[in-house]
């Protein structure tokens, strides 16, 4: 530990930023977040002494605060240059020690009140916030301590903003193809049989084209799905079956030995 | 009305053999009425001829909880028991922990318990930490033993009853040729046995016995021989670490499970308390390469609670998947992890060896009225029976169990969110402590079905944005 802190103490902006061959105009970000970055760097006890190893801790810890800094837009390419330095410096077995920090991240939850936009909280931000967290935990994976232990409940984030998020633009884009397919569907049918649409819901065989098409749209919405689809089907059954390969032979043998 | 059939029968059992009474107390699993009725129609059911002068020979091949269990069962009901293990003080790698349910079962003595745990802790990859246990109530726990101890415990009880230990190396088994008369011959084994005057290499020697419990665990050459097929199986690789005096405070009663594709892609990492130092583990089926990778980054995620630690023996050992093609052919029946009888999420073994070499006993016991006839298939294939239809449900909740929840990051973080639930807490603990899968109240149920969807498909909402990020 005591080697790393002789890298922290005297700031060394220069040689830091030129690393950052990715991302020039971070510097001056970068510079006034060095500070406040260090004596929580120096906080983190399990840096590691290999010299290597300390100096590729020091370029991580800024890369988090700059990528926690800068809005979500320009945060993803800050991930990905951080993610690919973890790779490239991490040595086989040398697991780079850094904790995830975050100044809206406290007591092991997003502090809600650090989320507030025109008096209400930023649940997008939220989410983002979390996700960040996630991917970064995913390449860095963390040691879970008693002493700050992570009770964030992704439940506190309400059900709309879910819904909002997530749900609307997928509903958005399975209905649109719903729509497409039902009105060339009853167009096609029209045009062969005569029969208009409302003669059509009357009939059995369309109503259950129809279910097919509302199921088909549903489950499939990409090409590997179907795969995906089939895959499944076999999974759920399975295991039953490697159960009852003991009772085939029964059938054999009782039916020989009676 | 049951208990009565059962004590009827239970007097009527004194007059073979020494049959003690408690055996009628044991109310979990083994439903007495079906064994009672069984029991009613013994001599109108088997055809098998009477043995002349002697009375039925089983072999039980490995001395574990399954053999142990097995030998006690056999030689309690009257039949010439031969008990053969390679490793009498043999200190198998295990996570050790047994329900509350084996210890009334099989009279096991408290102070084979090393530790009671009543707390588990479910870390999520992105670390949110669960804490369950509160919904135990003061006399429940999940025992942590060490498997030489329970496994000589069970192997005295057997020889005490009267079975024949013998501490030799199980080589091959000579099946019985078709034709007439198979029914009746015998099996012949061959076995190096160990004595402490003879020494070294041991001596070749050969059993005839009528029928054979393959109890030898994951490698099981009992299966081999008589073709029983092959099933998959996880590498289960830990370390045993003693941690300082401090740390091991927080581990006094509480075991930790970690989640993430950091520490196995299909399986889980865990830190199980034993008597005076922790175990520190994890498993895979798909990526068994990788092992060591994964066992870094579980010390990696206990690292905090563990540092300080010394590493005093690194272990690893084969779990079962599934049960093999086939668990049983003629008169040779396997038991245990021989048979593929691990639950898949948990990957618990030990009460279901246990059970299942006391149940395949029992099934011998009676089909042989109590040694006195040769037994055949038919008979064996009750305990596959009885062990299906009791143990069914289960393993099949587990193993959904198991797809859903271990499949992905998402829906390990959803399983641990998920944990925090009450209700879950209450119906995981009840299953695994009593074996028995108990259908709640059905709108906490609904609940309970809406809440995983909802947790589920938050976090795999979230996982779609962290690909956005990556992308």
């Amino acid at each position: 530990m005591s080697i790393s802190m002789s890298f922290f103490s005297p700031p060394p902006p220069t040689h830091l930023l030129i690393s950052f061959s990715s991302k020039p105009h971070f510097t001056d970000k970068t510079i006034f977040f060095l500070r406040p970055a260090n004596p929580l760097l120096l906080s983190a006890p399990k840096v590691s002494t290999d010299n290597g190893a300390g100096i590729s801790a020091a370029i991580e810890e800024p890369k988090a605060e700059q990528k926690v800094a800068e809005p979500a837009g320009s945060a993803p390419e800050g991930e990905e240059s951080s993610l690919g330095s973890n790779g490239a410096v991490a040595d086989a077995g040398v697991k780079l020690e850094s904790k995830f920090v975050d100044p809206r991240w406290i007591g092991g939850t997003w502090d809600l009140t650090q989320f507030q936009k025109d008096g209400s909280t930023d649940w997008d931000a939220v989410i983002d916030a979390e996700v960040r967290r996630r991917k970064w935990l995913e390449g860095n994976p963390e040691s879970s301590s008693n002493d700050d232990p992570v009770v964030f409940d992704t439940s506190i984030i309400p059900w709309w903003a879910w819904i909002k998020r997530f749900h609307l633009p997928e509903a958005e884009r399975l209905n649109g193809r719903a729509a497409m397919i039902g009105f060339f569907m009853a167009y096609v049918v029209d045009s062969l049989t005569g029969v208009g649409l409302v003669d059509q819901m009357n009939n059995f065989f369309c109503k259950t084209l129809l279910f097919i098409a509302v199921a088909g749209v549903l489950l499939i919405r990409k090409n590997e799905d179907i795969e995906t689809l089939k895959k499944l089907l076999d999974e759920t059954t399975f295991y039953d079956k490697q159960w009852q390969a003991t009772w085939q032979d029964e059938t054999r043998s009782s039916s020989t030995a009676e | 009305m049951t208990s009565s059939i059962a004590f009827k029968s239970f007097t009527g059992l004194r007059h073979s053999s020494a049959e003690p009474p408690k055996l009628h107390s044991q109310l979990h699993n083994i439903s007495p009425p079906n064994y009672c009725q069984r029991h009613l129609q013994i001599t109108a059911g088997i055809s098998s001829p009477k043995l002349q002068n002697r009375n039925l020979r089983v072999a039980v091949i490995g001395g574990g909880p399954a053999g142990g269990a097995a030998a006690e069962t056999l030689a309690k009901g009257g039949i010439e028991t031969y008990l053969i293990e390679r490793k009498l003080d043999n200190c198998k790698p295990c996570g050790g922990a047994i329900p509350l349910c084996m210890v009334g079962e099989f009279d096991l003595p408290l102070d084979i318990i090393d530790r009671k745990v009543t707390k588990m802790k479910m870390i999520s990859p992105s670390n949110i930490a669960v804490d369950i246990g509160q919904t135990l109530k003061p006399h429940e726990y999940i025992g942590m033993v060490r498997r030489e101890v329970l496994d000589s415990y069970l192997r005295e009880r057997a020889a005490s009853n009267g079975a024949n230990v013998i501490n030799g190396l199980f080589l091959k088994m000579d099946l019985p040729k078709g034709g007439k008369g198979s029914e009746t011959a015998p099996y012949v084994l061959h076995y190096t046995e160990y004595n402490g005057k003879v020494g070294g290499a041991g001596q070749k020697k050969t059993l005839e016995v009528d029928a054979v419990i393959g109890a030898d665990g994951a490698n099981s050459r009992v299966a081999k021989s008589i073709g029983a097929g092959d099933y998959d199986y996880a590498i289960a690789f830990q370390e045993r670490i003693r941690i300082p005096d401090d740390k091991m405070v927080y581990y006094e009663n509480l075991a930790e499970m970690y989640v993430g594709d950091d520490v196995s892609p299909d399986f889980y990492g865990w830190v199980f308390p034993k008597c005076d130092h922790v175990a520190v583990g994890t498993g895979t089926v798909t990526h068994k390469g990788d092992i060591k990778k994964f066992q870094l980054a579980t010390r990696n995620r206990a690292k905090d609670k563990i540092l300080g630690g010394k590493i005093i023996r690194v272990e690893a050992h084969p779990i079962p998947e599934h049960p093999r093609p086939r668990r049983l052919s003629d008169r040779v029946a396997l038991v245990g992890d021989a048979a593929g009888y691990v639950t898949k999420c948990s990957g618990e073994g030990i009460y279901f060896a246990a059970k299942s070499g006391r149940m395949c006993a029992e099934a011998i016991v009676e089909g042989s009225g109590n040694g006195k006839r040769m037994v055949d298939e038919s008979d064996l294939r009750k305990y596959l029976e009885k062990w299906d239809k009791t143990y069914w449900p289960t393993y099949k909740v587990l193993d959904v169990l198991q797809k859903v929840f271990y499949r992905s990051n998402p829906a390990r973080e959803a399983f641990v969110e998920m944990c925090a639930d009450e209700y879950v807490q209450k119906m995981t603990f009840d299953s695994y402590l009593y074996k028995k899968v108990v259908p709640g109240n059905p709108l906490d149920d609904l609940k309970l079905a809406f809440n995983t969807i909802g947790s589920l498909v938050r976090a795999n909402a979230l996982r779609k944005e962290m690909n956005k990020l990556s992308v």
